[in-house]
């Protein structure tokens, strides 16, 4: 274990602001400024994928790698609906998944909030509409906010949260 | 013999049956009035999904075989609807009635059942799982998956090749450079061009780069699955730099629409540069994770699938070679031989088994790219007029062995069908559970890492 530590300490800090310089910390001090503000302190996300590529779910991991650690800004990933304010839905909304969504939303606790992530549940991606796709998405439940993007780049998920968070 | 994909296609007058085998294929024609076909099942347990499927999408019996549930289309799915039949041409389905699905479970005294899914708890793919219980010990369990069926084998009919690059390039995120490779041999061998090697050095290299991202990936998240967190913030850190690499050179963090004709010059030095640092990484993270007892006590014995059982079930890929099967669609390529290829395989076949095996074929990926390496821009011909014909083409992507075929007619796709690696491989999950608790299970899971939209489509 001492070679971790070791290593640890060499290492130093990773989290960087380096690669958008100003622009990603600025957004870090609003957005955390914002959650404060409007969630207490914390904001809780649940993924769902309504029948994505894995793409928007990879960049979502990506968040919580040690660039980015979205935790940090009091945003964060939780394991049930119950527990969310805000669901993040991505992919086309498959046929098989559209009853699972439209109950996700049901199990939320009121003030609850959604957003698109990624350019399938806007149905602006390359998939065209067929018989197993339901998207778009706001024909089916109310979407307060859209992160374009295919998939969305971790940075442009953060300045999507903080475009929604000033929406609200 | 192994078997590798079982498929069928709507000829208009008549339904015809694809068997694909490591050695020949097969094609059986089936009568339209009383589509029935001899199920493979006894002697082939992988082709069950494929007859599944088949079912589901064509309405074609199989006689003899032993498990006739519907597998793509779930409990609201009209009845007697067969999408990928040429006379289905509906764009929306009215949903019918509520038709429970029958799991397969295990009953008796004080068994009971969990179900998981099909929206998890973290930042993963929808899928099912449902497990028979006898307390923590897992006794059954049936995967159960499709949530994410997309039609895409529909929506691609009627499309010309290059209208469907961008399609196939989504179909998994994990996988698109290898599923854009086998695309682009189809482009090639119906143009009767061979691909250029400079392209395919480049081609190639951007596949490694692919398989280090998803591997570095689960490298960390095998270890976070057993509570060990710092594995994870180490791995997730490597992967990103990868996918930065990535897009460095194909303008995409997932390589999206990086398979052209066309290969951009490359800033030698610096890749290197951080190809030395990622090799001194890897070595720091192998010294480090593989001498902590507690995390080794999770891994080792953990998700045994034996030699024979991968055989049997024709399992390909990482879950294949960590079990002792050599089944590698580069192991067979004079072109990955002459760049520095070395397969690995593993004896034991359980979750370290195949933690090991990502370490050692990161360090083989790293190798195979510095060897691909060339500086340059390159741009090949035209590829002229493409012929009508079936093609079939093969890629070793980071789950295992990917295999495409397309018919084209009058220029336009006529059938598309692909098979992801995870679609044979998701079949024999259930066998590693038999001695192992339901905590092991995200353990299990994430040591195979298989994909859940290819799979779907």
């Amino acid at each position: 274990m001492m070679k971790f530590w070791n290593k640890r300490v060499q290492l130093g800090r990773l989290t960087e602001n380096l690669v958008f310089d100003d622009e990603i910390e600025s957004i870090e001090r609003e957005i955390k400024d914002k959650v404060k503000k409007r969630f207490a302190g914390s904001l809780a996300l649940r993924m769902v994928d309504s029948g994505s590529c894995n793409g928007c779910e990879a960049e979502c991991n990506a968040l919580s790698n040690p660039y980015y650690n979205l935790e940090r800004l009091g945003i964060y990933f939780v394991a049930s609906p119950r527990h969310a304010d805000v669901i993040l839905v991505s992919g086309v909304v498959t046929i098989n998944m559209y009853h699972h969504l439209l109950d996700v939303y049901e199990q939320m606790a009121s003030p609850k909030w959604v957003i698109t992530l990624g350019d399938c549940p806007a149905m602006q991606g390359v998939f065209e509409k067929n018989f197993a796709i339901k998207a778009p998405i706001k024909n089916h439940l109310p979407v307060t906010h859209h992160i374009a993007g295919c998939p969305p780049e971790p940075k442009a998920i953060m300045e999507g949260l903080l475009e929604f968070l000033r929406k609200i | 013999m192994r078997f590798i994909a079982r498929y069928a296609k709507d000829n208009i007058n008549e339904f015809e049956i694809i068997t694909v085998f490591d050695s020949r294929v097969e094609s059986i024609s089936v009568n339209k009035s009383t589509p029935k076909v001899k199920s493979l099942f006894y002697e082939y347990p992988a082709s069950s999904w494929f007859e599944r499927k088949i079912h589901d999408d064509f309405g074609i019996e199989f006689e003899e075989s032993y498990d006739q549930r519907p597998l793509v289309w779930h409990e609201r799915f009209p009845a007697n609807c067969y999408p990928l039949q040429k006379s289905f041409t509906k764009k929306e389905i009215a949903f019918s009635d509520y038709k429970p699905y029958p799991y397969e479970v295990v009953e008796g005294d004080g068994v009971f059942q969990v179900s998981v899914g099909p929206i998890h708890a973290g930042i993963i793919e929808s899928g099912h799982f449902h497990f028979s219980q006898s307390g923590e010990r897992m006794l059954h369990q049936e995967i159960r998956h499709f949530y994410k069926n997309r039609g895409i084998e529909k929506m691609l009919e009627g499309k010309s090749l290059e209208e469907a690059k961008p399609i196939v390039a989504r179909i998994s995120g994990n996988e698109s450079i290898a599923y854009q490779l086998c695309l682009n041999d189809i482009l090639f061998q119906s143009s009767h061009k061979p691909i250029p090697l400079e392209l395919q050095k480049y081609h190639a290299l951007l596949l490694e780069l692919e398989r280090v991202v998803h591997h570095l990936t689960d490298l960390g998240f095998i270890p976070n699955d057993t509570g060990f967190a710092s594995a994870l913030a180490y791995c997730s850190k490597l992967s990103e730099d990868t996918r930065r690499w990535l897009k460095r050179l194909t303008g995409h963090r997932f390589g999206f629409g990086a398979i052209t004709t066309i290969k951009p010059s490359i800033d030698i030095k610096a890749f290197k540069s951080w190809l030395e640092e990622m090799k001194k990484a890897i070595k720091f993270f192998e010294s480090w994770i593989l001498e902590i007892p507690s995390l080794l006590d999770r891994l080792e014995g953990t998700g045994i699938l034996s030699k024979e059982e991968a055989l049997t079930h024709s399992a390909v890929g990482i879950i294949a070679r960590a079990s002792g099967v050599a089944v590698d669609r580069r192991e067979e390529s004079a072109f990955y031989q002459e760049h520095g290829f070395t397969m690995t395989l593993k004896e034991k076949g359980d979750v370290y088994a195949r933690f090991t095996l990502r370490i050692d074929e990161v360090k083989n990926s790293i190798l195979l790219i510095e060897n691909l390496l060339e500086e340059g821009a390159f741009e090949a011909d035209d590829l002229g007029i493409l012929e009508d014909g079936t093609y079939r083409s093969f890629c070793e992507s980071s789950i295992g062995e990917l295999f495409m075929s397309i018919e084209i007619q009058s220029g336009v796709i006529e059938r598309f069908y692909v098979r992801d690696p995870s679609f044979v491989n998701w079949q024999l999950m259930h066998l590693m559970m038999r001695s192992d608790i339901i905590a092991d299970f995200p353990l299990i899971n994430k040591s195979c890492d298989l994909s859940y939209a290819g799979s779907d489509l």
